[in-house]
């Protein structure tokens, strides 16, 4: 059998078997089930050292659905109210809970209860990413810069806000699928961002993080009320970033900006699919979101052949779009980005002094580092050399760091003025 | 030739709460393992066992529930292999895949009886 045919294959069965298991028990009996899942993964490992099965999917599925009965014994046993168990089996026999279509049914319930406003947002990536995405705690843990033991307490209150709000395993209808359609896709896209411009030192674990987004969104756009030009956008912002994927860093862990990247490994399929998504994204006069304007200007970098062809004038006007509709310090800094590569300095150094670097948080080095770009345009090595050591010293992630040690070397050798023309 | 059995000792999956993707990796390493002596001709037979059990002892033969041992001395299962001695049972047993997690193999020669 393919190798390929089974990446992730545990831990996108743990998401699938979790939700149906969860909507046949309830989710107050989460921690039990995913007990019971993980146990099928042990049972598989012995039983497939002397040969993997055919269909080791089906395989998987079928040790759940025997897992039910069992189960249903052991929460019976230990909650004597749970008389009404099956509920949510009635209407459906147990074995068409396991057909295609209903797996794909209870994990979009699972998304929909792991974006529910009563958890805060870092509980709900953290839920979302355990339960319907079957990373654990360490896992998370390394995905998000976090310690496990923040990531655990996360998952605790989440499981507990769960079980005392009683919140219901379903997809909304109506005005409320609307709202907490829109918090999914705000959810996914955090999950993506954390991917794609984290500063992780594993490329492995960030490709992860972005391929569960795209996986889950793709889920997300087979159900046709939940389909709609906000979805279709985010879906391609995904793809397009994701084309990119693997040519931001090299093997030696080092970041190659968008500048040097190596335009051929750009992955076209992604390209193309996130074009479709696009097109359907605008069908029908739909009302423009970030997602768009975004995907917008990720596609403007995908069209240019080369980096001296980059329409910046287009992705200027993009970007101010986005700062109208959404405005907010990333998008105002990298406005002035771009004033710097159209030279419009007046420009930049207008937007500049707006800004506050403390409103970046821990990022506040992309101000030092744009400040530094500024003033070396403007050929005052001073300035850009103070503010590039600023950058440095602010910065955590050491590829960062050296990239940016690189650019403090080109900024003090007079030789490579010509650097930028 | 002579037969030789690896006892798989320790590295207890549900006590180490390996997530999902690890124990994926894991099968993976037992799978090539297998195939690699499958290919060489070398394996005769081959068990999992569970981890619990039942000990019959004394003369009133006294049952006792398992597991009898702490999980990191518990046989996890067994392989008998051919092989020419120890050395080259050793060797066989240099792909087990648990090691980096406490596991360890237990090799034992099986006694032919000359007839």
């Amino acid at each position: 059998m393919e190798q390929n045919n089974i990446d992730h294959l545990f831990r996108h069965q743990f998401g699938k078997m979790v939700s149906i298991l969860t909507r046949i028990f309830g989710l107050e009996h989460l921690e039990t089930i995913e007990d019971a899942v993980q146990d099928t993964f042990i049972t598989a490992i012995k039983a497939w050292q002397y040969k993997i099965p055919d269909n080791p999917e089906a395989w998987l599925t079928a040790a759940a659905k025997n897992r039910v009965i069992d189960l249903f014994r052991k929460i019976k046993a230990e909650d004597a109210r749970a008389s009404k168990l099956y509920s949510g089996a009635t209407t459906l026999g147990i074995s068409e809970m396991f057909s295609r279509y209903e797996i794909e049914d209870s994990q979009l319930r699972m998304i929909f209860t792991a974006c529910h406003p009563d958890l805060n947002p870092k509980e709900q990536i953290a839920f979302a990413l355990r339960t319907i995405s079957g990373f654990s705690a360490r896992e998370i843990s390394s995905g998000l810069l976090s310690s496990e033991e923040t990531i655990k307490k996360r998952l605790q209150r989440a499981r507990k806000t769960i079980k005392q709000n009683n919140i219901a395993f379903e997809i909304p209808t109506g005005q409320q699928l609307i709202i907490r359609r829109d918090r999914v896709l705000e959810v996914l896209y955090l999950i993506f961002n954390e991917g794609f411009h984290s500063n992780l030192k594993d490329k492995l674990v960030r490709k992860e993080l972005c391929g569960e987004a795209l996986r889950l969104i793709k889920l997300f756009l087979k159900k046709k009320p939940l389909r709609d030009p906000k979805s279709y956008a985010l879906f391609a912002l995904m793809c397009f970033h994701s084309a990119r994927l693997e040519s931001k860093i090299n093997d030696k862990n080092e970041i190659i900006d968008i500048k040097n990247q190596n335009r051929k490994l750009w992955y076209f399929p992604l390209m193309i699919l996130g074009s479709e998504a696009m097109n359907k994204s605008l069908e029908n006069k739909a009302v423009i979101s970030s997602y768009h304007l975004e995907a917008a200007i990720a596609a403007e970098h995908l069209r240019a052949p080369n980096y001296k062809s980059t329409n910046w004038n287009s992705i200027l006007e993009w970007y101010k779009k986005l700062n109208h509709l959404q405005p907010s310090i990333y998008t105002k800094l990298n406005i002035a980005i771009v004033n710097i590569e159209l030279n419009e300095l007046d420009a930049a150094h207008e937007m500049l002094v707006l800004l506050n670097e403390n409103d970046l948080g821990k990022r506040s080095y992309l101000y030092f580092g744009t400040l530094a770009e500024y003033y070396w345009k403007k050929k005052d090595t001073e300035n850009a050399l103070t503010n590039i050591n600023l950058a440095i010293a602010k910065v955590n992630n050491t590829s960062e760091q050296q990239y940016l040690i690189k650019k403090r070397e080109i900024i003090s050798s007079n030789s490579n003025t010509t650097y930028y023309k | 030739m002579k037969d030789f059995m690896l006892l798989f000792i320790g590295a207890d999956y549900q006590e180490l709460g390996l997530s999902p993707e690890q124990m994926q990796e894991r099968m993976g390493k037992w799978f090539a393992w297998n195939q690699k002596m499958q290919a060489a001709g070398v394996v005769k037979s081959g068990e999992a066992l569970h981890p619990g059990g039942k000990r019959i002892t004394g003369e009133n033969r006294t049952v006792t529930d398992g597991p009898f041992v702490e999980s990191k001395e518990l046989i996890g299962g067994y392989y008998v292999v051919k092989a020419e001695d120890y050395e080259g049972a050793m060797k066989i047993a240099q792909d087990f895949p648990d090691y980096d997690l406490g596991g360890g193999v237990e090799i034992r020669e099986v006694i032919v009886f000359e007839q």
